[in-house]
């Protein structure tokens, strides 16, 4: 039996759309151990990325508590919330979402902006070695392609040493070989012990996780 | 990578609406600048040019406009004289060091206005003891000699030793001295021997003003009212004048100040623009960066340097056109205002560098506080999830 690295309780997200009261997210348990690779599926509108958002401490829940590494959220602010994130969590995102005018070495290096830690120049050349970036090191995103840009959002996410990567639709932007590639990477990185949680559409990819958990009208179906 | 160039690259992202929108806080900082440095320059030269006349006040005319008075000593002519006997009656009130009489009278040459001044050499040389003269002066008794300013001279090519024929019987008179620069309005005006300048212009026993210097200034106002007590004259001090020469100014001050305060607001309105602008496009990144362990008070700072770094560049720009660009400036300035005294206007006061500089960081300041505070108030999700209305 793992330790538990993130658990929520009777997790749930509304929100007003015009008139309407759209139910994002219903009264979901949901808990994931250290070092657990899961994959969350379902199709569209079916709140999985609303759940992982929620987990990841991106919004708040409309009811419900989360829990990370035994620390209860719930009603923290967003100051707070900041440093939880920031100590504990690396996102990636499926737009990437790199800045145009920095370089990628200096993408990588962003969160230790906010976070005020010094740049430890061996780290940063350890993780674009990782990644297979080192001679993309001074190139800016529009001078890469979409497999090496979610590379560099990778790289991002890990800098400040988390415990847990939630990545949202990594590979939605990615051809299939590419997207390959980005799964055999958070592989490794789960093989060294780091946490994943990742939203996808694509059931073959998510096959490849520990654990899947299928959605479907903002409730779990399978887990 | 640090806070600062970051913000520096964000702004290199739209170079062309940052430059934009420097020279417009460019604009507005030059003008602010120059005119500031114009009022305090003004003043200053005023004063100092008034000081430069060596006397404490003027008897002129009784019944003479106080605007006509003061602008007696710049070579304005007015149609009404004192006679001797003022002068004598002047002359014998305790108090005062010298009273020296003038004539003043103006003629055109070429549509341009000449200023003759008839003076008493000796007594003008007391009141002024910095004049120099290349050549020499004349003496009180001597007719057919005079002495001109250094501008004056630089404009019309003279000489010592040329031949002028002067006034209406085109009487030859003899250049025998240049006056060295003085850097005041005496730079101007021909200077003849009083009597020999009121035998050319037809005024014989008539005197436009009287110039007073009194031997202790305490005594101004005292001796003021004793003078204002002899039936033709009218007393002017410096003080008056120079009063007088402000209120004359001042409408023009207005209009530029609320020329200066529309460029500002111009500005200000182009600098929240451009960064609404700025920060709608990045909302999503503004959202990454919260994701990824940025708080809002980060994000707010971000946006407040992208701001601070507009302005101060807009600030260093406006100053170094403001600097290179005073003369332009002041001769705009000149042309647009009653009356200017001479030397240099716009002074380079580091007080007023200091102001320009506090101004451009205020307005700074003042543009980024609503982008900043309402993008640090955003989750990330909603600031990922939409773009700002």
């Amino acid at each position: 039996m793992r330790d538990t690295i993130i658990a929520a309780r009777g997790l749930s997200k509304s929100y007003r759309r015009g008139s309407e009261n759209v139910h994002a997210l219903r009264a979901t348990d949901l808990s994931v151990g250290k070092g657990e690779f899961v994959s969350i599926v379902g199709p569209s509108g079916s709140g999985k990325s609303t759940l992982l958002h929620l987990l990841g401490l991106l919004e708040t829940p409309s009811s419900g508590r989360i829990s990370l590494q035994g620390r209860e959220t719930s009603g923290l602010k967003e100051r707070d919330l900041v440093k939880v994130r920031r100590g504990s969590i690396g996102f990636v995102f499926q737009q990437f979402l790199l800045l145009p005018t920095l370089t990628v070495e200096e993408n990588i290096e962003l969160p230790l902006l906010f976070s005020r830690k010094s740049v430890n120049k061996d780290r940063i050349a350890g993780i674009m070695e990782m990644l297979e970036l080192t001679h993309r090191a001074r190139h800016l995103p529009h001078q890469l392609s979409g497999g090496e840009m979610q590379r560099v959002s990778i790289g991002r996410a890990l800098v400040n040493e988390p415990r847990i990567i939630m990545a949202d639709e990594p590979t939605g932007n990615l051809d299939t070989a590419t997207a390959d590639k980005i799964y055999s990477l958070f592989k490794r990185l789960n093989e060294g012990g780091l946490s994943l949680i990742v939203v996808t559409h694509n059931m073959e990819l998510a096959g490849r996780a520990d654990r899947v958990i299928r959605l479907r009208d903002g409730q779990i179906i399978s887990d | 990578m640090n806070i600062f160039s970051l913000a520096a690259k964000n702004l290199m992202r739209r170079h062309v609406r940052t430059g934009l929108t420097v020279a417009g806080v460019a604009i507005a900082i030059a003008v602010l600048f120059s005119l500031l440095s114009f009022n305090a320059g003004y003043e200053r030269q005023l004063g100092g040019e008034l000081n430069s006349l060596g006397i404490h006040m003027l008897a002129v005319p009784k019944g003479c406009p106080y605007e006509a008075a003061s602008l007696i000593i710049h070579g304005g002519v007015i149609p009404k004289y004192l006679s001797y006997s003022d002068l004598e009656q002047v002359r014998k009130i305790d108090g005062i060091e010298i009273a020296s009489p003038m004539l003043l009278h103006q003629f055109f040459k070429d549509d341009k206005p000449h200023i003759v001044y008839g003076i008493n050499i000796e007594e003008q040389k007391a009141l002024k003891p910095w004049w120099k003269v290349e050549g020499r002066y004349f003496r009180d008794d001597e007719t057919g000699a005079m002495v001109v300013g250094r501008s004056l001279a630089e404009k019309e090519n003279l000489k010592v030793g040329q031949v002028l024929d002067f006034g209406p019987g085109k009487v030859p008179t003899t250049i025998v001295g240049i006056l060295e620069r003085t850097g005041n309005q005496d730079d101007e005006f021909h200077f003849l021997p009083l009597a020999a300048a009121q035998h050319i212009f037809g005024k014989e026993g008539q005197l436009t003003t009287i110039a007073i210097k009194v031997d202790d200034i305490s005594k101004i106002s005292a001796i003021s009212k004793k003078l204002e007590q002899i039936p033709d004259i009218q007393v002017v001090t410096m003080t008056q004048v120079m009063g007088t020469i402000m209120n004359l100014v001042g409408s023009a001050q207005a209009l530029l100040f609320s020329v200066i305060i529309i460029a500002l607001f111009i500005s200000a309105v182009g600098i929240i623009n451009t960064l609404i602008m700025s920060v709608n496009e990045r909302t999503r990144e503004f959202g990454m960066m919260k994701a990824v362990g940025a708080s809002g008070w980060d994000v707010s700072r971000l946006i407040v340097i992208e701001t601070l770094i507009i302005t101060l560049a807009g600030c260093a720009v406006g100053l170094t056109v403001a600097l290179g660009g005073s003369k332009l400036v002041e001769g705009f300035v000149r042309g647009v205002i009653p009356y200017s005294p001479g030397g240099e206007l716009i002074s380079i006061d580091p007080f007023l560098i200091l102001v320009c500089i506090g101004f451009a960081l205020a307005i700074g300041l003042l543009c980024s506080i609503y982008p900043a505070i309402r993008c640090a108030r955003l989750t990330p999700m909603e600031a990922m999830r939409s773009d700002l209305e």
